[in-house]
């Protein structure tokens, strides 16, 4: 038997399906092969790891909460029924508009931004003057 | 009595009675969940709004198929939403490595197979490659070989779960099978590495 055929024969024969002789010679090539002996290997890991996961039990309340959550579900959407029409309608309508305006304001608000260079600037010859120089301090002492 | 008429009654205003299909096929929803998740927390919580969403879609079921069947398909495309979904970013699963996720703490074996050593020689990292073979397959493969090996279901219930031939299942399974292989002897070379 080549590595081929034995490839192709791995999983069955980890399932124990393939006929005797099949058997007998996918054995022999095993102990010969160490390609296809580590492919069997990892087979066998990976079937070991499923059949672990397939025996996890689900936690054993999981009916009861599948149950309460579709009565919460069901308290909810019947909670929901009890609202009056225009409270639905009114509650929508009112988060929109306040929405609407607080997006209005902030734009406007925005808008009324002016730049630095659009203010009026102080004259050159203002900013030499020395105010201290031209209101003494005598002028409030005499009076 | 039968999946027909606990749904007809149900449907009739007997709601209590959706009791008896959630004790009937909770196991099967949940191994499937296991099947494509694997972690026990994300498949209880999984499995928990499968049914809800099934219950409120009760009305919409036909009979045209059986109820597994229905089911089955509810469970498998809710699975695929999941981890299309997921959130997880590579950051966090790395943060989450790096402080110890639960979902490697949480992982035993049966007692069946935790007396024997071989089973115990099974480390998260050894099922961390099985897990990460598995996640890589295509898509169809991937639900073919879920419900074949954690279901245990015949290549006929597959075909009719998927909605294809079981000449085409048999291909799927074939396929992910010589896949998974090659994965696994991939991921197995780079550790010797």
């Amino acid at each position: 038997m080549n590595c081929q055929l034995c490839q192709n024969e791995l999983d069955a024969y980890l399932e124990g399906t393939l006929p005797q002789g099949t058997g007998i010679q996918v054995a022999e090539h095993l102990k010969k092969c160490s390609v296809c002996s580590e492919s069997f290997q990892l087979l066998t890991l990976a079937n070991k790891v499923m059949d672990a996961e397939m025996k996890v039990q689900s936690n054993p309340f999981l009916v009861t909460r599948i149950m309460a959550g579709i009565e919460e579900m069901e308290n909810q959407s019947a909670s929901f029924q009890h609202i009056p029409a225009y409270q639905k309608v009114f509650k929508p309508i009112l988060i929109s508009v306040s929405l609407a305006a607080a997006i209005f304001f902030g734009v406007f608000l925005g808008s009324t931004y002016l730049s630095a260079e659009s203010h009026q600037r102080i004259p050159v010859e203002l900013s030499y003057m020395n105010d201290a120089a031209l209101e003494s301090i005598d002028l409030f002492s005499q009076l | 009595m039968t999946d027909a008429e606990i749904i007809d009654r149900i449907n009739g205003g007997d709601r209590n009675l959706y009791r008896l299909l959630v004790e009937r096929y909770q196991p099967l929803v949940f191994r499937t969940c296991m099947g494509f998740l694997h972690n026990k927390e994300d498949a209880d919580d999984l499995t928990q709004d499968i049914f809800i969403q099934t219950y409120q879609t009760l009305t919409g079921y036909k009979g045209d198929s059986s109820f597994s069947t229905w089911i089955y398909r509810i469970s498998v495309n809710a699975c695929l939403n999941k981890i299309r979904k997921s959130s997880k970013s590579s950051f966090l699963q790395r943060f989450e490595n790096v402080f110890g996720s639960e979902k490697n703490i949480e992982y035993s074996f049966p007692a069946s197979e935790a007396e024997n050593p071989e089973a115990l020689l099974i480390n998260t990292e050894q099922k961390e490659w099985v897990e990460r073979a598995l996640n890589s397959l295509p898509e169809k493969q991937r639900i073919a070989i879920v419900l074949s090996k954690y279901d245990d279901l015949s290549q006929k219930e597959i075909a009719e779960i998927m909605e294809t031939t079981e000449g085409a299942v048999e291909a799927l399974i074939q396929r992910a099978k010589a896949n998974l292989r090659e994965k696994l002897s991939s991921l197995y070379k780079k550790k010797k590495k």
